[in-house]
């Protein structure tokens, strides 16, 4: 069902960036300010990745560079890349890898702001690949031939997962991957109809807690501080507001920086907009909040892409970057 | 009578209560992904005090109420305009047969293209969903209509608006009164579907949200809510329908029993 939503999504997008090129409903830097502010509407999931846009609009991060910073909570890319294209939101948040095949398939999206990384850290990361509480399964190249459940196939989870297998000797193209949602993968992984799981946090978290382990820190795997996504919008949009996209990423820059470096507040800014229970909310392992993205990490993904065939062209980070 | 069957009514709900908290708690299924209800209601407890769920309960009532009207108002107009105009009714059977087939949730990328996560998106779907439910009623309740009155109409003199008011809506009104039925209940689960998959607010954004937060009893308890929802959508319906429909032969069979 979800993936069939996905797809025909997808489709649409494609649609939108063929034919409506000349979608024009998102305004100028002129007509948008009134009275000095300028409102941008942003499309974000309730997850703690985006903590920081949350954390830095509190803090008036936006408001003293005359933004009003309007978050929409969407369900997944399926909603917000869509949106961004049509100009339904002015900025949205996409993980690298989605951000890279619409690149190459030439959708007019334009990466602006660091989203989140990974926090370079072997077995303490906020995305792991695990495992229910005594699985015979204890590295990466043990889940050759196994199940592992990844939340979109041909993206991020599974060329990672691909790497981890790959660096510890095992045969990537043995593994079985399966689509599922992060947070029906502790169920899943308990009842074993997956082996293993491309997780991220909380559900992470829910698996720790009932004795699950990490066997690989698959963003790590692949680069160490691997930006795992980004802030974007659309090509008409920055071509035609270079000030605003100029005074989101300073506002955006400087609440990544601020969030990753207070991360009790971040954790109390993600109680108000998420519903973790408390005690889980307190063993997250939050990413980290780099303010710029790292180019070095993000052309690996590029080759790990081109290696496993998500693209059809590579994609050109020139354009897709800041 | 009515007394007994409340009783039953009750006791069977405390005893589906009952199992829903015996069957975690003797462990035949995992607490964490079914909680006991004892749980749930805790958690429904705790999400009715939140003035952010009333908001939520509000944002889809309002997407609800206002797709189901729409969608009344155009299903009445167009089922009775197609139905008098044989030309209109050959030159759109197909088209129809064609469309309502297709299932709401199919033009979810559409919605959000057009309108993003805004209320239109919610309407959208919720009015072409219901919007079929009546229009087809319609149309079978003026098929209905009596030839021998229709004539009988006629040859008083009747003109087409006293036919389409004395004749045809008497006639049609216990079928329309079955499309609002259906649709009002169609209108909400689209409402939620819509919020649950496109992230509009409502009660289905919330449980979204909740099951990503890996909140479960929050989930069951607005799961539990949208339930409630329904059972009282239904009634209502019914109640209007009993009312609008008393004098009709089917109700007042109903009442003398």
């Amino acid at each position: 069902m979800r993936r069939l939503l996905i797809g025909l999504a997808a489709g649409a997008v494609f649609v939108a960036a063929t034919a409506c090129g000349s979608s024009d409903s998102s305004g100028s830097d002129d007509d948008k300010a009134s009275g000095g502010t300028t409102t941008i509407k942003a499309g974000v999931i309730p997850i703690i990745d985006v903590a920081p846009l949350y954390l830095g609009q509190s803090k008036g991060f936006y408001s003293k560079r005359g933004i009003k910073l309007s978050l929409t909570s969407a369900q997944g890319g399926a909603a917000i890349v869509p949106g961004v294209v049509s100009g339904q939101f002015d900025f949205g948040f996409s993980n690298m890898t989605s951000l890279l095949v619409a690149q190459s398939k030439n959708m007019p999206v334009k990466a602006v702001s660091n989203g989140v990384a990974s926090t370079g850290k072997q077995g303490a990361d906020f995305a792991e690949l695990a495992v229910k509480k005594g699985s015979p399964l204890k590295s990466a190249k043990d889940v050759e031939g196994k199940k592992v459940a990844a939340n979109t196939l041909n993206n991020i989870c599974d060329t990672s997962v691909k790497e981890s297998v790959r660096k510890d000797g095992g045969d990537p193209s043995k593994v079985e991957f399966v689509e599922m949602p992060f947070d029906q993968m502790p169920a899943a992984l308990a009842n074993g109809q997956v082996d293993a799981a491309c997780v991220v946090e909380p559900a992470l978290a829910t698996i720790k807690s009932q004795g699950g382990t990490s066997i690989a820190s698959l963003f790590v795997d692949v680069s160490p501080d691997l930006t795992v996504a980004m802030y974007f919008t659309s090509q008409q949009y920055a071509q035609k507001n270079p000030e605003t996209l100029k005074k989101f990423q300073e506002a955006t820059a400087e609440s990544l920086a601020y969030a990753d470096s207070h991360p009790d507040e971040a954790r109390e800014i993600i109680a108000t907009y998420t519903k973790i229970p408390k005690n889980l909310l307190e063993t997250l392992t939050l990413p980290r909040w780099l303010a710029e993205p790292n180019r070095a990490s993000i052309e690996r993904l590029s080759e790990l892409g081109v290696q496993d065939g998500l693209f059809k062209k590579a994609p050109d980070l020139d354009k897709l970057l800041p | 009578m009515r007394g007994t069957n409340a009783l039953l009514g009750a006791a069977g709900l405390a005893a589906f209560l009952a199992l829903g908290e015996a069957v975690p708690r003797l462990g035949l299924v995992k607490d964490e992904y079914f909680p006991p209800t004892s749980r749930i209601a805790d958690a429904l407890a705790t999400e009715l005090a939140d003035e952010a769920f009333w908001t939520a309960l509000g944002d889809t009532l309002t997407g609800w109420a206002i797709g189901l009207t729409i969608a009344v108002t155009a299903g009445i107009l167009a089922g009775v305009l197609i139905s008098v105009t044989p030309y209109l009714r050959e030159a759109t059977a197909s088209t129809i047969e064609f469309l309502r087939p297709i299932p709401s949730v199919a033009l979810i990328p559409l919605a959000v293209l057009l309108f993003g996560t805004e209320l239109r998106s919610v309407l959208l779907l919720v009015v072409y969903a219901s919007f079929w439910q009546v229009l087809v009623q319609v149309m079978y309740g003026v098929r209905d209509v009596d030839p021998v009155a229709e004539e009988t109409a006629r040859s008083y003199g009747l003109g087409t608006w006293a036919r389409v008011r004395h004749v045809l809506w008497p006639t049609a009104l216990p079928y329309v009164m079955t499309g609002v039925r259906l649709a009002a209940a169609v209108a909400l689960i689209l409402a939620v579907t819509a919020e649950l998959v496109i992230g509009a607010p409502g009660l289905g954004a919330r449980i979204a949200v909740a099951q990503t937060s890996q909140a479960v009893p929050e989930m069951y308890a607005l799961v539990v809510v949208t339930g409630l929802l329904g059972l009282l959508i239904n009634v209502g319906a019914r109640t209007v329908e009993r009312r609008a429909l008393a004098w009709h032969q089917s109700v007042r069979g109903e009442v003398a029993v």
